[in-house]
C-alpha cells in the first residue's frame, strides 16, 4: 500500500484547536482479485480472529481494536472518511460549526432505525454522548476522543447540536471511529450487562448470538440502506450473516483458511504471508494502522538513556534492516518515522538511522562508557551499561520479538547488555509504571499528527489515575511543548505542516526512538470472498458489500 | 473437601501483589480514576476485612454462587456452565479412544513375539512421551494441511473432534498400554490361564475373557487421575483447535487476572475429581468383586 | 502429575519387566550425550547458538547447518545443545521441589501416627484435585509467569503423588519383618527408623526421580508454548519449541528437533528408570 496525502476540508475555525485525537484516512489495498462476476446473495461468511475475543461487544465500554473490528459490522459512525481521507456523510447528512468552533450542528438522516426499531434522531445522539461520558461505561477510547464535548442539545428531531468546552479539531475524525459509533438508546437502557452481550446499531449486520470463546452470530439487517457515502452498493448486505470466530493459535488459523473452514482470517503471520503470495490461492488485505509508526522507545527520563550520546550508540549499534527483511519476508517496509506511513504529515530521515559501531562505540567512549567486562559489556564507574526491555508477548506478534532478540545481540557488539522482558499485559505496565525500563515498544491506536503530542509532550509523563502514561521516551522539552500546542492550534495547513515537521525533527534528531515500520494489520481471505475492504478510518474490514462467490 | 480446595484458593488468591478494583475495570492499562476504583471497591465487598470477605464467599458458595467475573462481569456459574459441556465431552471421548488404542495395544503386543513387543513398547514410551501441542501441529500438518482429511480447528460437526480428541488420547493411551500390558503378561502366567486352556478355550478367547479383565483394574483406578491428566491437557489442546472449554477460560482468566473465574474453574475440576474417583472406585468394585470382599474381611 | 500408577509399580519392582539390554545401552550413550551437552556444550556445537545472521534466517538442514537455522539465522543444532542445560535444569528442579515435598508429606503420613496420617492423607487428596496445568496456572495468576514459576509450578504438582507412593513404602518398610526383628531386638525407635526404615524406603526415590525429569519437561515445555514459561530467547527446548511452531507451515525443522529431543529425553528417562526399578526389584 502506498502513502498517499490526505486533503483535509475542515472548517478553518476547527483547525484553530488542539485536539484530543485525530484519525487518519487510509486506503485498503484490496487488490480484489479479478474482480470477477456479479455479487451472489447469501451464504454466511466465517472471519478467524486471531485477536484477543472482546469482554464486551459494545465498543463504547473500554475501546479497544477487537470491538472495533467487530462493531464495525453492526453499528455505525455519524460521520466516515473516505479514500482520499476526506470527511463524508454517513448517519449525518451535513454539519456545519460556529465560528469560535465551539458549537456544532450535525443533520441526521431521517429514515434510519435501529435495529429494533428505535428510531435514529437527535435524542439517540445524545443518549450516546451521555453514555460514551458516563463513568459507569468506563469508556476509554471513546471517552477521550470526546474529551471537549461538554454536552449534547437536541435542536430538533434531525439536529443534534454539540456543544464544546474549546475548538476540537479533531471531532469529525474522532466521530468516525467505531469507538464513538452510535447505539440504539433503548439498547443501552437495557443496561451495561445485556449491551455487552448484543449491542443494538443501524449497521448491516446484528448480533444474534454471543458464544463466548468460540463465535459470534451476526445476521443480515434486511432494512440496511445508509452505511458510508462512499460505499459501493445500496440496499441490505449479500451475505446471510457472519460467523465471527476466535482461534487465537496463529498456526491453526492459517492451517483453518488452507482447509476452508473460514473464509478470512486477520492477524495472518508474515510467513503465512508470504506462502500465500507465492502460491497464488489465497489474496492478501494490507492496511497498517494510521498514526503512530511501531518504534522502540528509548527512556531519556534516566540513566543511561539520559545522555544523548547513549541514545545514538544504541541507535548507531542496533541493526534491524537485514532482520525485518528476514522475518517480516518482505511484508514490512523498514519506517524512519515516528508517524505511520500513511500519515501525510509523517517526517522521515533515513540519514539518522544508519547504522555504525564504530560511531557507537565512539559515542559510548566520549560519554564515558569505558570499561569492559568478559563479555564485552560496558560500564562506567562500576555500573554496567544495562537496557532492560519489557516486551509485551500480548502485543509484539514473534517476528518482532525475535527482531528484539537480533537488536539485543547487535547492541552487545557495542557493548550494551539488553535484558528483554517478555510480559503479560499486566506485568507490562507493572514495568512501565515503576519505571523499571530503558527501552520499550508500545504501539499506540489513537492516531492522527496529534498524536505527537499524546506521546511527546512533557505532559504526558504524568500518569492517569491508572498509572498510565503516554510519554514512554519521557521527553521533556519545553521547546516541543511549544510546537505541539502550536501546530494544535494553526489553522493554516501549510503552517501547522510545518510545525510538526520542527517537532519530529526534534524527536528523531534527539534519537528518543528507533523506528521500525507501520503497525502491521494484514489481512488474508479465500478469493470466494469479493467486496471486501477496509474502512479508511481505522483500517478494520467491512462485509456491508462482500459477498461469497461460487 | 472441597472447601479444602475453596479455602486454598481464596487465600492463595488473596496474596497476590495487584488490585482486583483495577483488574475488574480493566487491568492496569485502564484509565480508571479513584472514584471509580472505590466505587467498584464498594461494589464488590473489596472494603471488607479478609475474613468477612472470606465468610461471604463461603456462603455464596454454599448456594453454589461462583461471584462474578471481573472481566466479563457475569456470574462465574453461568460461564463455566457454558462451557463444562465442551470440555467433559472433549475429556470423556479421549478417555474411551485412549482405552480403545491401549487395549488395543495390549492384546496386539502380548500375542506378538518379541519383536512385536519391542515395537509395541517403543509406540507406548514415544506416545507416552509426545508434548500435546507438538502433536497437535503434527497432527494438523498430516491430516488437515497435507492430506486435507479432517479440519484443523474444531466446529460443529463430528469430524471437527477427530483431532483434537487424538491430541489428548495418544499420550494417554501410551501411559494404558504400557500398565495392562504388563498386567495381561502377569496374568497369562496365571494358573487360571493353564487351567482354561485345559479346558480348551482358545488362547485368544483367554485374553479377551480374562486376562483384560485383570489387565482392566488398574488402569480403571487411573481414571480418575486421567480426567484431571486430560483437563490440563485441554487448556493446551482447547487453544490449539480454537475449541470453547473451561481451559481456554481458564487460560484467559489467567491473562486477565480474573480471579473468581480461576477460582471457579477450578472447584468445579475438583468437583469432577471427587464425582470420577468415586465412580472409578464403583466400576473396579463390579470388575474385581474382591476388593469389596477385602474390605468387609 | 503423570505415570503415578506406572512409578508405584516401579517402585515396587513388580510387572514391569527390565527394558531389553539394548534399549537400557542406547539410553545410557543418550544421557552420555546430554551430559556432555549440560557440561561442556561446546564440544558438540558447530556455531555460536547466540550468534544472530538474519541474511541466512530459515535455512533447511543442510551439512552446514544439521538441524537448520531459526528465524535469526542462528544455528538450530547448536540452539538445540545449548538448550540441554536449561530443559534438564527445569526438569531436574521440578523433580526435585516434588520430591522434596512429597517426602514431607509422605514421612508425616507414613511415620507420623494415625492423626497425622489422616490429615496429610486429606490434604494430598485436595492437592490431587487440582490437576497438573490448572495448578501451575493458578500458581502463575500468584506469582506471574516465567521459568522459576513454571519450575515451581511442576514441580508442586507432582508433589501429592510422590505423597502417595512414599507413605505406601514407608508403611510397607515398617510393617515388614527386619523391622519387627530389630525392634524386637530392643534396637531404639531412632536407630529403627534411620537404619532400617528409611534407607529401605527411600532407595526407590532413585527410580521415581529419573521417571520424572523426563515428565516434568514435557510440562514446562507445554507451558513455554503458553507463554507461561521460559521464554526466547534462551535456547530451552520447549520455548524453542512454541516460538518454531509459528513458522510450522514454512520451517518444520524449527519445530521437529527440540520436540525430539523432548521426546528422546523422556523416553530415555522411563527406560532407565526401568532398569533402575528392575534391578531394584531383583535385589529385594
Amino acid at each position: 500500500m502506498t502513502s498517499r496525502r490526505i486533503i483535509r476540508t475542515l472548517p478553518l475555525a476547527a483547525l484553530a484547536a488542539a485536539s484530543a485525537l485525530v484519525l487518519a484516512g487510509c486506503t485498503p489495498a484490496a487488490e480484489s482479485p479479478e474482480a470477477s462476476g456479479d455479487p451472489v446473495t447469501g451464504g454466511t461468511l466465517v472471519y478467524a480472529s486471531g485477536d484477543g475475543e472482546p469482554s464486551c461487544l459494545d465498543p463504547h465500554v473500554g475501546g479497544n481494536y477487537p470491538q472495533a473490528l467487530i462493531a464495525g459490522q453492526f453499528l455505525e459512525s455519524l460521520v466516515s472518511l473516505d479514500d482520499s481521507g476526506e470527511v463524508i456523510p454517513w448517519l449525518a447528512t451535513e454539519w456545519t460549526a460556529s465560528d469560535d468552533g465551539l458549537t456544532w450542528d450535525f443533520t441526521l438522516r431521517d429514515d434510519v432505525s435501529f435495529t429494533d426499531g428505535t428510531p435514529l434522531n437527535a435524542e439517540a445522539v445524545k443518549v450516546n454522548v451521555e453514555h460514551l461520558k458516563d463513568p459507569d461505561t468506563q469508556s476509554s477510547t471513546g471517552y477521550l476522543a470526546l474529551g471537549k464535548v461538554d454536552s449534547v442539545e437536541v435542536v430538533s428531531d434531525t439536529v443534534a447540536r454539540f456543544h464544546l468546552s474549546a475548538p476540537d479539531s479533531a471531532l469529525l475524525e474522532s466521530l468516525t471511529q467505531p469507538w464513538n459509533a452510535i447505539e440504539s438508546p433503548a439498547g443501552i437502557a437495557r443496561g451495561m450487562e445485556e449491551n455487552c452481550l448484543a449491542p443494538i446499531g443501524t449497521g448491516p449486520f446484528i448480533v444474534d448470538e454471543w458464544v463466548p470463546q468460540d463465535h459470534v452470530s451476526l445476521v443480515r439487517n434486511d432494512d440496511y440502506d445508509t452505511g458510508p457515502a462512499d460505499r459501493a452498493h445500496d440496499g441490505a448486505a449479500y451475505l446471510d450473516g457472519i460467523e465471527w470466530r476466535f482461534i487465537p493459535d496463529s498456526a491453526s488459523r492459517y492451517a483453518a483458511l488452507q482447509a476452508g473452514e473460514v473464509d478470512i482470517i486477520d492477524n495472518a503471520q508474515p510467513d503465512t504471508l508470504d506462502q500465500a503470495a507465492k502460491s497464488g490461492t489465497l489474496v492478501e488485505i494490507d492496511a497498517p494502522r494510521p498514526g503512530a509508526s511501531n518504534r522502540i522507545e528509548l527512556n531519556s527520563g534516566q540513566a543511561p538513556f539520559d545522555d544523548v550520546r547513549v541514545r545514538e550508540a544504541f541507535i548507531r549499534a542496533a541493526d534491524v534492516n537485514d532482520g525485518i527483511d528476514a522475518l517480516f519476508f518482505g511484508t514490512a517496509e523498514r519506517s524512519f518515522s515516528v508517524l505511520s506511513s500513511v500519515e501525510p504529515l509523517a517526517y522521515s530521515d533515513e540519514t539518522l538511522f544508519a547504522t555504525d559501531l564504530d560511531e557507537a562505540n565512539a559515542l559510548l567512549d566520549e560519554a564515558g562508557w569505558t570499561e569492559r567486562d568478559a563479555d564485552g559489556i560496558r560500564s562506567k564507574d562500576g555500573v554496567p551499561l544495562t537496557v532492560r526491555f519489557p516486551v509485551s508477548t500480548n502485543q509484539s506478534i514473534p517476528a518482532e520479538q525475535s527482531l528484539f532478540e537480533q537488536i539485543q545481540a547487535t547492541a552487545k557488539e557495542a557493548g550494551f547488555d539488553v535484558q528483554l522482558e517478555p510480559l503479560d499485559l499486566s506485568g507490562w505496565y507493572g514495568a512501565l509504571f515503576t519505571h523499571e525500563y530503558e527501552a520499550v515498544s508500545a504501539p499506540y491506536t489513537k492516531v492522527g499528527p496529534d498524536v505527537l503530542r499524546i506521546l511527546y509532550h512533557s505532559d504526558s509523563i504524568t500518569p492517569a489515575p491508572s498509572g498510565y502514561f503516554a510519554n514512554l521516551a519521557q521527553l521533556d522539552d519545553p521547546e516541543l511543548d511549544a510546537l505541539l500546542t502550536e501546530a494544535a492550534s494553526e489553522s493554516d495547513p501549510d503552517a501547522r505542516a510545518a510545525l510538526y515537521e520542527q517537532a519530529q525533527q526534534i524527536i528523531l534528531g534527539g534519537f528518543y526512538a528507533l523506528p521500525l515500520y507501520d503497525q502491521q494489520n494484514h489481512f488474508l481471505h479465500s478469493p470466494k470472498l469479493q467486496g471486501v475492504r477496509a474502512m479508511p478510518t481505522v483500517s478494520t474490514p467491512t462485509f456491508a458489500d462482500a459477498w461469497l462467490a461460487d | 473437601m472441597l472447601w479444602a480446595v475453596a479455602t486454598l484458593t481464596f487465600f492463595a488468591v488473596h496474596l497476590v501483589p495487584g488490585d482486583p478494583a483495577q483488574a475488574i475495570l480493566g487491568g492496569p492499562g485502564s484509565q480508571a480514576s479513584q472514584e471509580a476504583l472505590d466505587q467498584v471497591r464498594a461494589d464488590y465487598g473489596l472494603d471488607r476485612p479478609l475474613a468477612v470477605q472470606y465468610l461471604a464467599m463461603l456462603g455464596r458458595l454454599a448456594s453454589g454462587d461462583l461471584g462474578d467475573s471481573y472481566a466479563l462481569k457475569t456470574p462465574v456459574a453461568d460461564l463455566i456452565a457454558g462451557q463444562l459441556l465442551g470440555t467433559l465431552t472433549l475429556a470423556l471421548l479421549a478417555l474411551v479412544v485412549a482405552w480403545v488404542l491401549a487395549i488395543g495395544l495390549a492384546l496386539w503386543s502380548t500375542s506378538a513375539g518379541r519383536i512385536g513387543r519391542a515395537i509395541a513398547a517403543g509406540i507406548e514410551l514415544t506416545a507416552a512421551a509426545l508434548p500435546h501441542f507438538w502433536l497437535a501441529t503434527v497432527l494438523i500438518a498430516v491430516f488437515s494441511t497435507s492430506l486435507g482429511w479432517l479440519p484443523p480447528v474444531a466446529n460443529d460437526q463430528p469430524s471437527g473432534l477427530v483431532l483434537p480428541v487424538l491430541t489428548l488420547a495418544v499420550p494417554l493411551a501410551g501411559f494404558l498400554a504400557q500398565l495392562m500390558r504388563e498386567q495381561m503378561l502377569d496374568a497369562l502366567e496365571q494358573p487360571f490361564t493353564t487351567s482354561a486352556l485345559a479346558r480348551g478355550e482358545t488362547a485368544a478367547g483367554i485374553r479377551l475373557r480374562h486376562a483384560l479383565r485383570h489387565a482392566a483394574l488398574p488402569a480403571v483406578n487411573l481414571s480418575g487421575w486421567a480426567i484431571g491428566y486430560l483437563i490440563s491437557g485441554a487448556v493446551v489442546v482447547e487453544t490449539i483447535f480454537a475449541r470453547p472449554g473451561l481451559g481456554r477460560t481458564l487460560l484467559r482468566a489467567t491473562e486477565l487476572r480474573d480471579v473468581p473465574v480461576v477460582i471457579g474453574v477450578v472447584l468445579v475440576v475438583a468437583l469432577v475429581y471427587v464425582a470420577m474417583t468415586v465412580l472409578t472406585d464403583l466400576v473396579s468394585r463390579a470388575i474385581d468383586p474382591r476388593i469389596a470382599l477385602e474390605e468387609r474381611a | 502429575m503423570s505415570d503415578l500408577e506406572l512409578s508405584n509399580r516401579a517402585v515396587r519392582g513388580r510387572a514391569l519387566p527390565r527394558p531389553p539390554r539394548a534399549g537400557t545401552v542406547a539410553a545410557l550413550a543418550f544421557v552420555a550425550f546430554l551430559a556432555v551437552a549440560t557440561v561442556a556444550p561446546w564440544l558438540l556445537q558447530t556455531a555460536d547458538p547466540l550468534a544472530i545472521a538474519p541474511r541466512e534466517a530459515f535455512e533447511p538442514p543442510s551439512a552446514a547447518h544439521w538441524f537448520g537455522t531459526d528465524e535469526s539465522g542462528r544455528d538450530v543444532y547448536s540452539r538445540v545443545i545449548e538448550g540441554t542445560a536449561t530443559s534438564l535444569l527445569i526438569g531436574v528442579s521440578a523433580t526435585a521441589i516434588g520430591l522434596a515435598l512429597g517426602l514431607l508429606l509422605g514421612g508425616l503420613a507414613g511415620l507420623g501416627g494415625r492423626v497425622l496420617d489422616f490429615v496429610v492423607g486429606r490434604v494430598n487428596e485436595v492437592l490431587f484435585a487440582f490437576p497438573g496445568i490448572l495448578l501451575a496456572l493458578l500458581i502463575i495468576v500468584l506469582w506471574g509467569p516465567g521459568p522459576v514459576t513454571a519450575t515451581i509450578a511442576v514441580g508442586l504438582s507432582t508433589a501429592p503423588g510422590y505423597a502417595r507412593i512414599i507413605r505406601g513404602e514407608l508403611v510397607t518398610v515398617r510393617s515388614s519383618g527386619y523391622v519387627e526383628a530389630a525392634r524386637v531386638l530392643g534396637h531404639g525407635r531412632a536407630r529403627v527408623l534411620a537404619r532400617h526404615i528409611l534407607p529401605n524406603a527411600l532407595a526407590p526415590m532413585v527410580v521415581l526421580a529419573t521417571l520424572g525429569i523426563g515428565q516434568a519437561v514435557v510440562w514446562a515445555s507445554a507451558l513455554s508454548y503458553l507463554g507461561l514459561g521460559a521464554q526466547p530467547p534462551a535456547p530451552e527446548w520447549g520455548a524453542m519449541l512454541s516460538a518454531g511452531r509459528t513458522y510450522i507451515t514454512t520451517a518444520w525443522w524449527l519445530t521437529v528437533f527440540p520436540g525430539l529431543m523432548i521426546v528422546l529425553t523422556t523416553i530415555t528417562t522411563t527406560v532407565l528408570g526401568r532398569a533402575l526399578a528392575a534391578r531394584d526389584g531383583a535385589r529385594r
